[in-house]
């Protein structure tokens, strides 16, 4: 294989584990400040994705036709602030209340929030059982490096979704929610103790992973121009790996989770030329095996050390 | 009587059937430093859970600073200037020294996320000035502990990391302090060491009340005013150390010492 195709289907791979990325951060700061897993959050992801797409068509109805770096903005905008709000509203009236109860009952509650949203999407958006193309706003054209192709969408989601990992990164450690949010993880009572408001900092880290889950949504509409109600299963499912993977509770872990499972994906691939429709099926088997080999992911939150 | 500070009345906490804290009367003056001593199930610690609202009395009330406090959930106590320590440590052993010290004064922080984006010059102004205090206060204690801002608070020894707990605990300035063993772990000299560094500090903050659970004896009669002696959640007596150690209740429930 040459080097050019090698960098293309890097280059893809990278878009993908953007994608898988934003998704698994939010499984893991949720799993990080109350110890559940939110099984409606690849729903979530879909659910974004149409509200940009419902977005987009009320702006054009409304302005006739919109500047197409507007509507990006506007769309990408619009979905992230509209799931940050259903997160949160989803963590005070679905999660916190069941706080004390056993954590398989949050599982139960969202795996079923999940298939509330996904079944209302079908029923209710207008043919919403059909595949819907997803508006493409971004520039077509594309720049020749070599025999290597870079098209400019590419490029820009690309970016979007590294501004967006590195944005968490800089909230996540340098600002005061950032703080409460890694107490609040570590240990909710001193957090509490040292003044933190804990119910505030979980809606604002449940409003947070959901606002990345539309912008997953988002970005994966404008790259694949398609979007469909059933979308948030498989996005779910790889971003939970994902941040199984890199150990849950480690929002770096699941970075790296994400970009894993893209790279999985991608060598399935090109390894088996014939039989690429087999990549999920390959890279499910490689997560199966990485979880034998390291049960804990591969940055386990450490246990907290008892003095 | 010293001006009132906390003033707890009648304070009853029940575990199921047994009564954790039984009608306990306590009452804290400014600048007082009080050391709470009794036998292990007491009731030192769940007083000091009753005073910052991690668990809420069946029965009494808690007023600090001229305001009932009783039914405050923690975060709130933590507002009005009562500050811990945990008997076991807990730091946040993944976090920095300089970001478990910035928990204690989570409250007064600028750096929210428009500040990230907007206002970075004043922020990195601001943080500085947050680091001096913290390495200021820190220098009271250790002289290697104010370079060591950076580093996980699970990297420290154990003397260390209560150095840096009780540093969490006076960032914020508190008007009360409530030390739950702060020996429990270190030797001794240790102890004793701990125990002048933080003479020391109360020197500069004359205001500042402390109430003090401790085992060693030593240490109780070297820094408290007064000595409250607990049993089965009630106060068996109070005084000074000489009246408190001379007590015969004191003697059998507490020392052990049988009356010859």
């Amino acid at each position: 294989m040459d080097l050019a195709l090698l960098a293309q289907h890097a280059l893809n791979g990278a878009m993908l584990g953007v994608i898988y990325a934003l998704v698994a951060v939010g499984f893991t700061l949720f799993f990080g400040v109350l110890d559940v897993i939110k099984f409606s959050h690849g729903d979530v992801v879909m659910l974004g994705a149409f509200t940009g797409l419902a977005t987009s068509i009320g702006l054009s109805s409304a302005f006739g036709s919109v500047p197409p770096w507007i509507a990006v903005i506007v769309i990408t905008l619009t979905a992230v602030a509209a799931m940050a709000l259903v997160g949160a509203l989803m963590a005070k009236f679905l999660v916190l209340p069941l706080h004390k109860a056993p954590t398989l009952n949050v599982l139960l509650i969202t795996l079923m929030a999940g298939t509330v949203i996904r079944e209302s999407v079908r029923l209710f958006y207008p043919q919403g059982s059909n595949p819907k193309p997803f508006p493409r706003l971004l520039p077509d054209g594309a720049v020749n490096l070599g025999r290597l192709t870079l098209r400019f969408d590419s490029a820009i989601l690309l970016a979007i979704g590294v501004i967006a990992i590195v944005g968490v990164h800089l909230l996540i450690t340098r600002t005061r929610l950032g703080l409460a949010i890694r107490a609040v993880a570590q240990d909710p009572e001193t957090a509490s103790a040292m003044g933190i408001p804990f119910q505030a900092t979980v809606l604002a880290t449940f409003a947070l992973g959901s606002g990345l889950a539309a912008l997953a949504g988002v970005v994966n509409g404008l790259y694949y121009s398609e979007v469909n109600f059933s979308m948030g299963l498989l996005l779910g499912a790889i971003g939970f790996s994902a941040a199984v993977i890199g150990g849950l509770g480690n929002v770096y872990g699941a970075i790296l989770g994400g970009f894993i499972f893209a790279a999985l994906q991608t060598i399935g691939a090109v390894a088996l030329p014939i039989a690429s429709a087999y990549k999920d099926v390959f890279a499910f088997g490689a997560v199966i095996a990485l979880m034998a080999w390291k049960p804990a992911g591969l940055l386990a939150e450490r246990s907290a050390e008892r003095v | 009587m010293s001006t009132a500070l906390l003033d707890a009345t009648g304070l009853s906490v029940r575990f199921g059937g047994v009564r954790a804290l039984d009608g306990l009367d306590l009452h804290v003056g400014e600048g007082e430093v009080i050391g709470l001593i009794g036998p292990n199930g007491s009731g030192k610690t769940t007083f000091f859970n009753t005073l910052t609202g991690f668990v809420f009395p069946a029965d009494g009330r808690v007023t600090f600073a001229g305001e009932d406090i009783t039914a405050l959930p923690a975060r709130e106590v933590a507002k009005r200037g009562i500050a811990r320590t945990f008997q076991r440590l807990r730091l946040l052993l993944e976090l920095s020294v300089f970001d478990n010290l910035m928990l204690g004064q989570h409250l007064s922080l600028d750096h929210g996320v428009w500040a990230n984006i907007v206002a970075r010059g004043g922020l990195r102004r601001s943080l500085e000035k947050q680091r001096e205090t913290a390495r200021a206060l820190l220098r009271y204690f250790s002289d290697s502990l104010p370079d060591r801002l950076s580093e996980p608070a699970g990297s420290l020894t154990m003397i260390d990391r209560r150095r840096v707990e009780v540093c969490r605990a006076l960032i914020r300035d508190p008007k009360l302090l409530l030390l739950d063993e702060p020996s429990a772990g270190m030797t001794p000299d240790e102890t004793r060491e701990l125990m002048q560094d933080l003479q020391s500090v109360k020197a500069e903050r004359p205001a500042l009340a402390v109430v003090l659970i401790e085992h060693d004896m030593e240490v109780i009669e070297s820094v408290s005013h007064r000595c409250v002696v607990l049993d089965y959640g009630r106060k068996l007596c109070e005084g000074s150390y000489s009246e408190v150690s001379q007590d015969p209740a004191v003697r059998r429930a507490y020392l052990g010492v049988e009356d010859e």
